[in-house]
Parts: C-alpha cells; structure tokens; sequence
C-alpha cells in the first residue's frame, strides 16, 4: 500500500509556476546535483507532459530537494516542487511500462 | 486608389485541395505568446493547419532572460522558449513574412509582396516595439547607441562588453534597473538618467523607490541622476563617446542604452479593412477577442481590462504573455475560456533585491488600509479593503511566493490571519494555502458538525469580473474557405483540463500501481470531476484553461 506523496505544491500550482518562469537559468547554476548539461525549456516541458528523456531523468533521481534553487529565483517560483512533480511523473512512467 | 483596389485575389477563392496560403489557424508573430497559443490550439485540434507568420529571424526566446544572457550565465541556446524544434514536431508551418494588410471581411491577410494568405481565425501576437529615443536626438545615430529590446540588441551588447568601461543607460523602469544592474555585475561604470523624481512612480511609493535607488548605489560603480533627460549625443568618428543631459551635463561613456519602455505594435489594428478597436493596444476580452470576429489578440500588444481600475491596459511581463496565449490558442481552437486574467503581476530581481509588485500597492481612498513594514532591512506595503488584500509590494533580500500572493488578491482571499506574515515578510504560502484545502475538505466532508472556519467560504470567494465581448462588429458573410477539416464548434468550459489534478488522500486520486487504460489516454475526464462550482479545491478554476478533447494521445499531468 502506497502512502499519499506529499507534494510541496499541487500540480496546478507546478504548472502555474512553470508558465510564469522566464527561463534565466539560476535554479539550475544553484543546483548542486545537477550533473549534465539540462535547458530550462526542456526541463520545463517535460516536467508538464510527454516522455522523459534520460538526461531529465536522471537529473530528477539525483534531485534530493535541498531546496537551494528557490531563492536565487527572481521571480519567485518553486524549481524543488516541479522537481517533486518530475519525480512523481518518472514514477509512474515506470509502473505504467 | 482605395487599398482594397490593389489587394490579391483572396486566395480561398481557389477550390480544391488545401494549398500553402491558407490555414485554419493562423498567428502573427512568433514571440511567446503566439508560439504558446499555437502549441495550445494543436493541443486541442490535432488535425488542423497551424500557421505562425512572422518576420523574426530566430525562435522563440526567453526574453527576460537577456540580462542572464548579457552576463554570460546563459549560451544562446538556453535562450530558447521551447526545445528547438517543437514546431516542427506538433506540425506548426512557419512563414517568414510580414503581414501589410488585414482583409477581416473575406478573412485573410496579405503578406508583403502581395500575397494572400486566408484563416478561419486569426491571432494577432505582434508584440511590442522599444519607444527609443526621439527622432530629433542629435547624435542617436552614433554607432554605440542602443535601444535594448530584441535578441540581436543583445547579441550587440555582448559583443561590445569587454571594450566598454562606462556606459548610459537612459530610462526609469524595471528594464533600465536590471539593465544597470547587469551592467554593474560586469563591472562597468554606469550613468543612469532617470526622468521622473522618483524611480517606478506609477508603482513604487517614495519610500521603495529611495530603498531601490539606495541599493543600487550600493552596488557601487553606479551614478544615479533623477529628474535628467538626455538632449544629445557626443560622439567621436562615428561612435559614442558621452551624452549630454538636460543639466547641461557631459557624461562620458563608449556606449548608451535607451530603456524608455515600449508600446503595443499596434499598427495592423490599422491596417485592416474593418479598424480594430485600440487604444494603448488593441482591446480584447477576456477571452481575448477584438473587437472583430475571429480575430484575437494576445500578448505585449493586446490591453486588457484591469478589474481593479476598469481602464483597459497592456501587460507587457512574460508570464501575461503565456496565459494569454494559452487562453487564445484554446479558444482559436474551439475552446472557451471564461476566466479573468487576474490582478497585474510583476516580480523581478535587482541585484541582491527583489522586487514584487501585485495588484495596485499605491491604491488609496476611505476605505483602503495602508500597512507598511520595513522591518528586516526589506520593505512591505499592503493595501487592504475590507479584510481583503487589493494590493502588495516587496522589497527584500528574498522573494516571496509571489504566485501565491497575486492568487489571494484574485480570489478575494480574507488575510485577517495572515496579515502580519505578509507584512513581515515570513508568509507561508504552502502552508496557507494547505490549511485552506484542508479546511474546505472538512467543510465538505463533515458538513453536519457545524460551521467549520473556513477563512473564506467557496461560495462566497469575491470573483474579479469577467469582462465581456467587446462591441463586435457585424459578423459578415464570409465565403467557406476548403479546408480538410473546419475547426469543431465552440465548446463552453468552465474547468481546467489538463493539469488540474491534485494529488489528495481526499479524491483518492493518488498514484497507484494499476495499468492505464488500454487507450493509453487520459484515465479519468478530468472535466466531469471538476465540474462542480469553483471551491478551495479548484485552484485550477483559477487558471484560464479549457476542457481536453477527449481522443488526445498526449500525457497530460495527473498528480
């Protein structure tokens, strides 16, 4: 039995958030697991919908929500809850294969 | 000679196949709000032509990220909106063309060189155009003046960094600050002439502005003139070397930045047979539909009614720019959105400050409190009428959750409980806004208990109007252009599509290890779920989307 995923935002207040990002890039300089080079608008658009590719995925094991992208966000958004999100996606991708 | 005498033989005209130049959807620009209705109008009508036409050279950018761009911390290929090749893949033709002519009666646009091109529907997502310095400027044209607005301004800029050691930047708004502020972090000295007395006037009181100007001569490397104009340009062989104030004041420099705002690239509400209706940008509803139908129009260039004030403005910010091209790709499609756009929404970041501004801070009258807080070596300004938060200013080392705070203003949340955290700088906003799910799950699960606190009652959440059409002009006879498929008739929705799903123990929507469904689609119709009146749960009602169609193969979000 699962237990409910605590998510640090709804999902549409992720997709809220990743609407209002301006794409700077300053979550991603913070990030301290981030291993591989990642574009925001890739990230981003695969945290909504589609396939995941292995590079976002990876990224989104490794993610430990340290939270250190938030504040350097200029505008205020949550990078650690559509991080959250991607992995809850990564999730069910793989009990649905 | 009247301008229809010269215009093309419309090309629907032609029977049979469809052919290059005409579309059922077609969208003029290919900044982030046309793109983004495009990529929304493909989500909801799979099979039918898509056209952006556009005289830009490049995708689609991340324009407020220039300034990262500028300072080295992004490639040209971060710049990118959308992972390149995005409209190739969902099937979206690009034309590279500028659009002379709008023919609203018989519903196609003429392209330069003459040509035609029909639509059903067609968006208009020109953006907007720097305002630049005034034409009569002695010395404007000195190589080393720029006026800081599309990719290639940039591109400009960043070549001419390692050469430059001081520069003007001209101008008094939340460009020219992050522009100085850039300018600075590369450690270039920078003059920067602000016309009015304080920095921001029309959103920042005096006591924020004093704070922002502070902190950028703070910064150090920064001179900061108030209530200066430029009147001209020095130059020497050709290039910059100082510009003259109002004062009569020479400041040298190598290079001179104009950020003097910009306005709506309003020009083809003119150049159209039937004029569209504008005024400091082409008036569209909420729906944003001009005031001719079938044309739409979105982003830096389209004025929307502020509930608020009631006055129609545009909102040149990107995360506007998205929603409405959202809301305009569905409706171009079929759809109907009937959500307000909200309360204005700005946050960016200034050096070490942040700086958020939602809703009207500055709003005064009998009944507006005023709080203020400068506690934390920040700046707060809250508005309030009757309990109810109308508008909100920051200033801080921090941003707060910003989203969270223009969402209370929208749905008219009552903030007695958290005023003082708002104030202080130290709001909760995932906790808040839990407790109100939470609260509002109570209420609906145990509703023979007796009154449960909810701060503010579903059904009493003060919803901001709705503005509706505009006076449309007579809709005409329009021939039928032959299209393979016409796009479906529209569809009134109320709840979000995709997207909507929150994950609660209470919907028992969580995650489980059950297989899809043998479709492969979507499991559940989120619409039916969602249908009953908007509560607390539906944070979703406040998102201007639409209803999925029901065959759509792609994932959506379901967590």
């Amino acid at each position: 039995m699962f237990k409910p995923v605590l998510l640090h935002k709804t999902g549409p207040q992720i997709a809220q958030e990743i609407q209002a990002c301006i794409g700077c890039n300053e979550c991603l300089l913070a990030c301290p697991a981030l291993a591989e080079p990642i574009t925001i608008d890739v990230l981003n658009c695969q945290t909504l919908s589609g396939s995941i590719s292995p590079a976002v995925a990876h990224f989104a094991r490794s993610c430990y929500q340290c939270g250190a992208c938030v504040d350097p966000c200029p505008v205020g958004l949550h990078r650690d809850a559509m991080m959250m999100l991607l992995k809850v996606r990564l999730l069910r991708s793989g009990w649905e294969e | 000679m009247s301008r229809q005498a010269t215009v093309p033989i419309p090309p629907y005209t032609r029977i049979g196949r469809p052919h290059l130049d005409s579309a059922n959807i077609v969208i003029i620009g290919n900044g982030i709000a046309g793109v983004t209705a495009a990529l929304e109008a493909r989500r909801y009508a799979p099979n039918t032509r898509i056209v952006i036409i556009t005289e830009q050279i490049h995708p689609t950018i991340n324009t407020p990220a220039l300034k990262q761009f500028v300072l080295g911390k992004l490639e040209r290929d971060q710049l990118l909106a959308y992972p390149a090749g995005k409209e190739r893949a969902e099937r979206i033709h690009v034309v590279t063309a500028r659009v002379e002519y709008i023919h609203a009666q018989q519903k196609f646009v003429e392209l330069d060189g003459g040509r035609g091109f029909g639509y059903e529907e067609l968006l208009i997502a020109t953006g907007s155009t720097p305002r630049g310095f005034p034409s009569h400027l002695p010395g404007r044209n000195f190589d080393g003046v720029l006026t800081l607005h599309r990719l290639q301004d940039y591109l400009d800029l960043r070549r001419r960094l390692h050469e430059l050691r001081e520069a003007a930047v001209v101008g008094g708004g939340p460009h020219a600050i992050e522009t100085v502020m850039a300018l600075l972090q590369r450690g270039i000295h920078v003059h920067w002439l602000i016309r009015s007395a304080t920095f921001m006037p029309h959103v920042l009181d005096q006591h924020a502005s004093e704070t922002v100007i502070a902190r950028v001569r703070r910064a150090g490397g920064a001179s900061v003139y108030m209530e200066t104009e430029a009147v001209g340009i020095m130059g020497r062989v050709g290039m910059v070397a100082g510009i003259v104030t109002k004062q009569k004041q020479l400041l040298p420099c190598q290079l001179v930045l104009t950020c003097t705002g910009t306005q709506p690239a309003c020009v083809l509400a003119e150049h159209c047979d039937t004029p569209l209706h504008c005024e400091h940008g082409i008036l569209v509803d909420d729906q944003l539909r001009t005031s001719i139908p079938n044309i739409y129009a979105a982003g830096d260039v389209a004025a929307l009614q502020n509930p608020q004030t009631g006055t129609y403005e545009t909102r040149p910010q990107w995360y506007a720019a998205v929603l409405q091209g959202r809301i305009a790709g569905a409706m171009m499609a079929g759809r109907e959105a009937t959500e307000s756009f909200g309360v204005q929404w700005h946050a960016t970041q200034l050096g070490e400050l942040s700086m958020l501004t939602v809703g009207n801070p500055l709003a005064t009258g009998n009944d507006v409190t005023e709080l203020v807080d400068t506690s934390q070596g920040g700046y707060r300004r809250m508005t309030l009428v009757d309990n109810r938060l109308i508008g909100y200013l920051s200033l801080g080392a921090t941003q707060p959750d910003s989203l969270a705070i223009k969402r209370i203003i929208d749905e008219g949340l009552a903030v007695r409980d958290i005023t003082k955290a708002l104030l202080k700088g130290n709001f909760d906003a995932r906790k808040y806004l839990s407790q109100l799910r939470s609260r509002a799950a109570h209420s609906i699960l145990m509703p023979q208990k007796g009154h449960v606190a909810v701060p503010n009652p579903p059904s009493q959440v003060r919803l901001l109007p709705v503005t509706g059409p505009l006076g449309a002009t007579p809709s005409l006879t329009q021939e039928q252009a032959h299209y393979t498929e016409p796009l479906p008739a529209r569809v009134q929705v109320s709840a979000y599509v995709n997207l909507d799903e929150e994950m609660s123990p209470f919907t028992g929507n969580l995650p489980t290890l059950s297989k899809p469904s043998a479709s492969g689609g979507v499991p559940r119709s989120p619409s039916k779920r969602r249908s009953a009146p908007r509560n607390l749960w539906s944070y979703s009602n406040k998102m201007p989307t639409v209803a999925p169609e029901r065959n759509t193969k792609e994932e959506v979000l379901d967590v």
